[in-house]
C-alpha cells in the first residue's frame, strides 16, 4: 500500500486552504489516515489512483473536491527540440521509452524527497516492482541532447549513483545494492538496456540505476525524466503523472521527440458516458447538468452533451479509468455516499441454509449432548503433526503448499484428529476429563469436504468410550455403519476399529497408540473417534 | 442460624452432658472415628455453638539403641567405669563401648590424653546424661542432645478437645430435632410413601459443589452462527465451496490482471496441482487483454491459460459465489458464504494466514450501489452497531468500490469490511448480465471484539479453561 507523507505547510499552500479542513475531507476521495503528526500526515491512498501518490496531486484533487477550483486542470506543453532515439535491438528486452523535460524547477528538502516518494510508489503501483515500467529522474543540464536508449554490451562501463569508481553493467548486478535487487529483471538478456547522451555520457541503465552524473541536487533546475519499460499504456501514466505533479508544483513541460512523435501531450481523453445508466448503477436521479457538476469537483472536464450524456475528458494523469463506470464511481464519491440512503432490493427471496452446514450443526449438536467441547484448529499444519506423531503413513491427496511460511504451515489438514491431540498437548495443565471435537473442512487433492472427530481424555478413557460415543453421533446423523478390526497404527492394537458403511471406510474409532501419546507428549490415554459427513444420507455431491 | 446435620445435634446434645472432652473420648459415646468428631466439631465451631482446642502432647520413645543404653548405662558411662585415673589408651581401645563413648568422653572434657595414657578430670560423671536416659521429659538440652544421637526419639500427639459454649447450650435446651436423617432418596422410599416422615437431609446452599462443564461450540462458532442466521433472516441462500481454488476463479474471473501485486508468490498460498480451465474462459481472457464487447479497455498485455490454471488456497470466498453466479445467470441472486481463506501472511497477534470471511451477493434486474448500502446498513444494525458510515475504497473487481466502518462505543469508528458492484469486467464475460451487489468482512476481527481477545490466534489455539468459561450467551452492547 502506498503511504504518503503530507507536509502542512506545503500541503496548504498547494490547496489553498487549511489543513484541518484537508484532513477532514481526505478520507471521503478514498484514503486512510494513517498517522497525524506536528508537522505532517501520512495517508494511504489506493492503488488505483497513484496520481494521489503526491502532495501535487492531492491538493489538485481536494481543490476540486472542496469547491476551490473544479474542472479539468490544464497544463500546457511546449516542444524542447529535444530528440531521443529507441534502438531496434531493445525490441525484446524493454521497448518502451517515455520521456519529458521538465524546466524551472525549485527544489528544496521537501520538495526533492516529495517527487522521490512518488518515483518509488509508482514504481511499486504502476511499474510493478520496476519490471513494468521504471522510471529516472536527471539532471539536464551535466548532460546534452540529443539522447539515445540503446542495447549495451554488458562491459560497458559507468559510475553508478552513489559510488565514485566505474563499474561494469554486470558487476552492477553483482555489487551495488539496487544491482541486487533487480537483476531478475534484465539478467537473462545478452545486452542491456542504456540511455546516453550526445556525447556517450550514460544517464542511465535502466531499470537498474542511474549513472552519478546526473545526480539530482537542490541546486538542480532542469529535469530529464526517462520512463522504460515493457507496457506502452503504464510508461505512458507514469510519464504523465509525474509531469503533471510537477506542473502543479511550478514547473514547465516540454515535450522530447521519440521516433518523430512529440511525447508527452498531457492531453485529456475523451469518453462521452449515459446519464441514465450513471443513475441506474448509483440509485441517485440526476441530470445532465448535476452529473456534469459533479465530475467537475472530481476534476474531470464534463459538460452535458444532449439531454441524456455527458462529455467527459479525462484528465491525463488518471490511470484508473478503464470503463465508464470508473467514470460514474467518481459521481459517487462527489454526490457523498454517505448521502445515499437506498433501502435494501425489495425482491422477496426466502433464505435457504446449505445442507453441508445443517449436517454439521447437527453433528455439533450431538457431540455437545455429549459434553464435547468444540474446539476450532487451523487447517494449515505440518507432516510432522498429521503423519509422523501419528504413526501413519503420508496420505496420496496431501496438498503442500509451495512457499509455507513457516514449518509449522506446510499442508493443508487430511484429518482432523492429530490436530485434537495437539490441541490435547496444548492443554495438559487444564483439568481433566478434557471431551473435545471439531467439525470442519479437510482436502483430498484439490476436493474439500467435511469430517467430525471427537477426544476423550482421562484416567479411564478406553476403547469402549470411544465405541459409544462414536455409536452415538453416528447414530444421531442416521449414518448406518457396522465395524471392521482395523490396522491404523495411530490406535492400539485389538482396541481399533473401522466404521463401514456399504464396504467402504468411513472413519475410525478406538484407544489412542500410548507411542503417539508419547510423541504428542500426552499422559492420559485418549479414546478418540473421526468420520467422513459425506456418509450422512441425502449428504449433498460436492 | 445454619442448619444442623444429624451427626452435628448428636454431638451437641452429647457435649451438654459432658460439657468439655476429648474428641476419642467422644468418639467413644457416638460409636465413631476421633476424625469424625473432629470434622463436625469443625462444622460446629463455624456456627459458633462449641470451641475445639487443639493440645499438642509430647512423649519420647526409646529406639533400638535407646533400650539397649537404659539397661546397660550410655557407652561414655561404661567406659568412664572402666577407666582408672591414668589408664593407657591401648587398653580403652579394647572395650566394647570405646568407639562411640570415648568421643564423648573427650567431648564432654571428662577425659584427657597425654602421650598414649587417657586420665580422668576431676569430678567426672555422666550421671545426668543417664537421668535424662531415664527421664527424658525434664531432660531439657541433654534430652535434645540423646535425640540427636538417635537413642532417643520424640513423638508428638494431638488430642483434640471440644467445648460447648453458651450459644450451643442455648440451642440445645430449645430442643433438637434428633430424628435419623436421609441423604439419597431411595425408589423404595418414593414408592413406598416412606418419604413422608423422612427428614431429609439439608445442604447448605451458599457452598459451591465440584464444578461441571458442559459441552458447547465454540464461542467463535456461535458469531459465524449468528451472522449466518440473520443472513438466512434477510433472504439469503447459503453457499459452501472448496478451499482449493482454481487461479481462473480466484483471480482471473474477477478481472485481477495476472502482474497483480496480490497474485504474486509473497502473498497467495500456490499449489503445484493445475485443473482445466473451464468452457467459455476465452472471454475472460478477451475481457483482460482489450475489454471484450463493453467499453472498457481491458488490462492490456498478454493473458497466458497457464497462470489461471494453476491451483491456490481460495484468497477470497468470492472465488466461490462467483462461481455461484456464472451458474445461475437468472435473477434473482441473493447468497452468501461464510469461510476460511488463506492469505500468505506472516503470523502474529493481529494476521493469520487463515481467517472466515463472510461473503454476500446480490444480483437482480435494476438493483443500484444505494441498494448495497441499504443492506450494509440493515445488515450492520441486525449485527448490533448502530452507527453505519460508508467511504470509497479500491477493489480490482468492483466498481464502485467501499468500505463500510461501524461505530463502537469507548473505541471509535472501526473498519468491517468491504463492498462494491462488480465491474463489467467481471460479470459479461461470464454471462451475467443484471447488476451484482457485494459485500464482505473479516469475521474474525467482530470476535477478537467480542470476545476481547488480544490475540486472533486463541480463537483456533484455544486455551480449554477459556472455552468453559466463555458463557453462551455474552449479553452484547452496541455491537460487541
Amino acid at each position: 500500500m502506498a503511504i504518503i507523507t503530507l507536509p502542512y505547510k506545503y500541503l496548504e499552500r498547494l490547496t489553498r486552504t487549511d489543513k484541518k479542513t484537508i484532513l477532514d475531507k481526505v478520507a471521503l476521495i478514498g484514503s486512510d489516515v494513517e498517522r497525524i503528526e506536528e508537522d505532517h500526515a501520512d495517508v494511504e491512498f489506493f492503488p488505483d489512483r497513484p496520481d494521489l501518490f503526491s502532495p501535487e496531486g492531492v491538493a489538485r484533487a481536494m481543490r476540486g473536491f472542496l469547491g476551490i477550483e473544479t474542472g479539468l486542470p490544464a497544463y500546457p506543453v511546449k516542444p524542447s527540440g529535444i530528440s531521443f532515439s529507441v534502438d531496434p535491438d531493445l525490441a525484446n528486452i524493454r521497448p518502451v521509452l517515455g520521456a519529458a523535460v521538465i524546466r524551472g524547477v525549485k527544489f528544496d528538502d521537501e520538495s526533492i524527497q516529495s517527487i522521490m516518494s512518488l518515483q518509488e510508489s509508482l514504481h511499486w503501483a504502476v511499474g510493478r516492482g520496476r519490471s513494468k515500467v521504471a522510471i529516472g529522474i536527471h539532471d539536464l543540464d551535466t548532460v546534452k541532447p540529443p539522447f539515445r536508449y540503446i542495447a549495451s554490451p554488458r562491459s560497458r562501463k559507468f559510475i553508478p549513483l552513489d559510488y565514485t569508481e566505474e563499474m561494469t553493467m554486470d558487476e552492477i548486478l553483482e555489487r551495488h545494492p539496487k544491482g541486487r535487487d533487480y537483476a531478475r529483471i534484465v539478467r537473462d538478456f545478452p545486452l542491456f538496456p542504456l540511455i546516453v547522451d550526445k556525447d556517450d555520457h550514460v544517464l542511465s541503465f535502466p531499470p537498474i540505476i542511474n549513472g552519478e552524473r546526473t545526480r539530482v541536487t537542490i541546486d538542480t533546475k532542469n529535469i530529464l525524466l526517462d520512463t522504460t519499460g515493457t507496457d506502452k499504456r503504464a510508461v505512458g501514466v507514469a510519464v504523465n503523472i509525474i509531469c503533471t505533479a510537477m506542473a502543479e508544483a511550478g514547473a514547465k513541460i516540454e515535450s522530447i521527440g521519440i521516433g518523430g512523435v512529440q511525447t508527452p501531450t498531457l492531453a485529456p481523453s475523451e469518453r462521452t458516458v449515459s446519464v441514465k445508466e450513471c443513475s441506474r448503477l448509483l440509485g441517485i436521479e440526476l441530470t445532465p447538468v448535476q452529473m456534469a457538476e459533479l465530475l467537475g469537483r472530481m476534476r474531470f472536464g464534463a459538460e452535458p452533451a444532449g439531454a441524456a450524456q455527458v462529455k467527459v475528458r479525462v484528465p491525463c494523469y488518471r490511470a484508473d479509468v478503464m470503463h465508464d463506470w470508473d467514470i460514474f464511481e467518481d459521481v459517487a464519491i462527489a454526490y457523498g455516499y454517505d448521502k445515499i440512503m437506498d433501502p435494501p432490493p425489495a425482491t422477496f427471496t426466502v433464505g435457504k441454509p446449505h445442507p453441508v452446514q445443517v449436517y454439521a450443526a447437527l453433528a455439533r449438536e450431538a457431540f455437545c449432548g455429549l459434553g464435547y467441547l468444540e474446539v476450532m484448529p487451523f487447517t494449515l499444519t505440518s507432516e510432522e503433526i498429521l503423519y509422523k506423531k501419528m504413526r501413519r503413513p503420508e496420505r496420496e491427496g496431501v496438498l503442500h503448499v509451495m512457499h509455507p511460511i513457516s514449518i509449522d504451515n506446510t499442508v493443508v489438514r487430511t484429518d482432523l484428529l492429530p490436530l485434537l491431540l495437539e490441541f490435547l498437548t496444548l492443554n495438559r495443565h487444564r483439568e481433566i476429563p478434557q471431551r473435545l471435537f471439531t467439525v470442519g473442512d479437510v482436502v483430498d487433492s484439490c476436493h474439500t469436504y467435511q469430517q467430525a472427530a471427537g477426544v476423550s481424555t482421562h484416567m479411564d478413557a478406553d476403547f469402549s468410550e470411544a465405541y459409544a460415543a462414536a455409536d452415538a453421533v453416528l447414530h444421531e446423523l442416521s449414518i448406518a455403519s457396522t465395524v471392521k478390526e482395523s490396522e491404523d497404527p495411530a490406535f492400539i492394537g485389538g482396541r481399533r476399529a473401522d466404521i463401514m458403511v456399504n464396504g467402504n471406510r468411513i472413519g475410525i474409532f478406538g484407544e489412542i497408540h500410548p507411542a503417539v501419546l508419547n510423541a504428542f507428549e500426552l499422559e492420559h490415554p485418549v479414546a478418540a473417534f473421526e468420520f467422513d459427513l459425506r456418509a450422512v444420507p441425502g449428504y449433498p455431491e460436492l | 442460624m445454619a442448619e444442623l446435620t444429624q451427626n452435628e445435634k448428636r454431638l451437641l446434645a452429647t457435649l451438654v452432658k459432658e460439657h468439655k472432652a476429648d474428641a476419642p473420648h467422644l468418639a467413644t459415646l457416638l460409636d465413631t472415628t476421633p476424625e469424625s468428631i473432629v470434622q463436625w466439631a469443625h462444622l460446629l465451631e463455624d456456627k459458633g455453638l462449641v470451641s475445639l482446642e487443639r493440645i499438642v502432647d509430647k512423649s519420647f520413645v526409646y529406639t533400638d539403641e535407646g533400650k539397649e543404653y537404659l539397661n546397660h548405662g550410655l557407652p561414655e558411662t561404661q567406659l568412664l567405669k572402666f577407666c582408672r585415673n591414668t589408664t593407657p589408651l591401648d587398653e580403652l581401645r579394647k572395650h566394647a563401648a570405646f568407639r562411640i563413648g570415648f568421643g564423648q568422653l573427650r567431648k564432654k572434657g571428662l577425659i584427657s590424653v597425654h602421650n598414649g595414657m587417657v586420665s580422668r578430670t576431676d569430678g567426672a560423671s555422666t550421671i545426668e546424661d543417664e537421668t535424662a536416659l531415664k527421664t527424658p521429659l525434664a531432660g531439657g538440652q541433654r534430652t535434645n542432645e540423646l535425640i540427636r544421637r538417635g537413642i532417643l526419639q520424640e513423638k508428638e500427639s494431638v488430642r483434640n478437645s471440644v467445648t460447648i459454649k453458651p450459644e450451643g447450650l442455648a440451642l440445645a435446651q430449645q430442643g433438637l430435632d434428633m430424628r435419623e436423617e436421609t441423604g439419597t432418596l431411595t425408589r423404595d422410599q418414593i414408592l413406598s410413601g416412606a418419604w413422608k416422615t423422612l427428614n431429609l437431609r439439608r445442604y447448605d446452599a451458599t457452598k459451591l459443589p465440584k464444578k461441571v462443564y458442559p459441552g458447547k461450540i465454540h464461542p467463535y462458532q456461535r458469531i459465524i452462527a449468528e451472522m449466518r442466521e440473520i443472513l438466512l433472516e434477510m433472504g439469503f441462500e447459503e453457499l459452501y465451496g472448496g478451499i482449493v481454488q482454481q487461479s481462473f476463479w480466484n483471480f482471473d474471473a474477477l478481472f485481477q490482471p495476472q502482474d497483480h501485486p496480490a497474485r504474486e508468490m509473497q502473498d497467495t498460498f500456490y499449489l503445484r496441482e493445475t485443473l482445466p480451465l473451464p468452457p467459455g474462459y476465452e472471454k475472460v481472457k478477451a475481457m483482460h487483454e482489450s475489454g471484450g464487447e463493453t467499453s472498457s479497455t481491458g488490462w492490456g498485455g498478454v493473458w497466458t491459460e497457464e497462470k489461471a490454471e494453476q491451483c491456490v488456497l481460495r484468497t477470497h470466498t468470492t472465488s466461490v459465489s462467483i462461481q455461484h453466479l456464472a451458474k445461475n445467470p437468472n435473477p434473482p441472486v441473493k447468497a452468501f458464504c461464510i469461510g476460511r481463506v488463506y492469505r500468505r501472511e506472516t503470523i502474529d497477534t493481529t494476521h493469520l494466514a487463515e481467517f472466515e470471511q463472510l461473503e454476500g451477493i446480490v444480483m437482480d434486474e435494476g438493483v443500484t450501489f444505494g441498494n448495497l448500502l441499504g443492506i450494509l446498513r440493515e445488515f450492520y444494525h441486525r449485527m448490533g452497531f448502530e452507527g453505519v458510515r460508508f467511504k470509497p475504497s479500491y477493489y480490482p473487481y468492483t466498481e464502485p468500490s467501499l468500505d463500510a466502518e461501524v461505530f463502537v462505543e469507548g473505541i471509535g469508528w472501526i473498519e468491517m469490511g468491504g463492498a462494491g458492484v462488480f465491474r463489467e469486467e467481471v460479470t459479461a464475460p461470464l454471462g451475467i448480465n443484471y447488476p451484482v451487489l457485494a459485500w464482505g468482512l473479516g469475521v474474525s476481527r467482530i470476535a477478537m471484539l467480542r470476545l476481547g481477545l488480544k490475540d486472533l490466534r486463541y480463537l483456533h489455539r484455544s486455551d480449554v479453561a477459556f472455552l468453559r468459561e466463555t458463557p453462551a450467551l455474552r449479553p452484547a452492547k452496541g455491537g460487541i
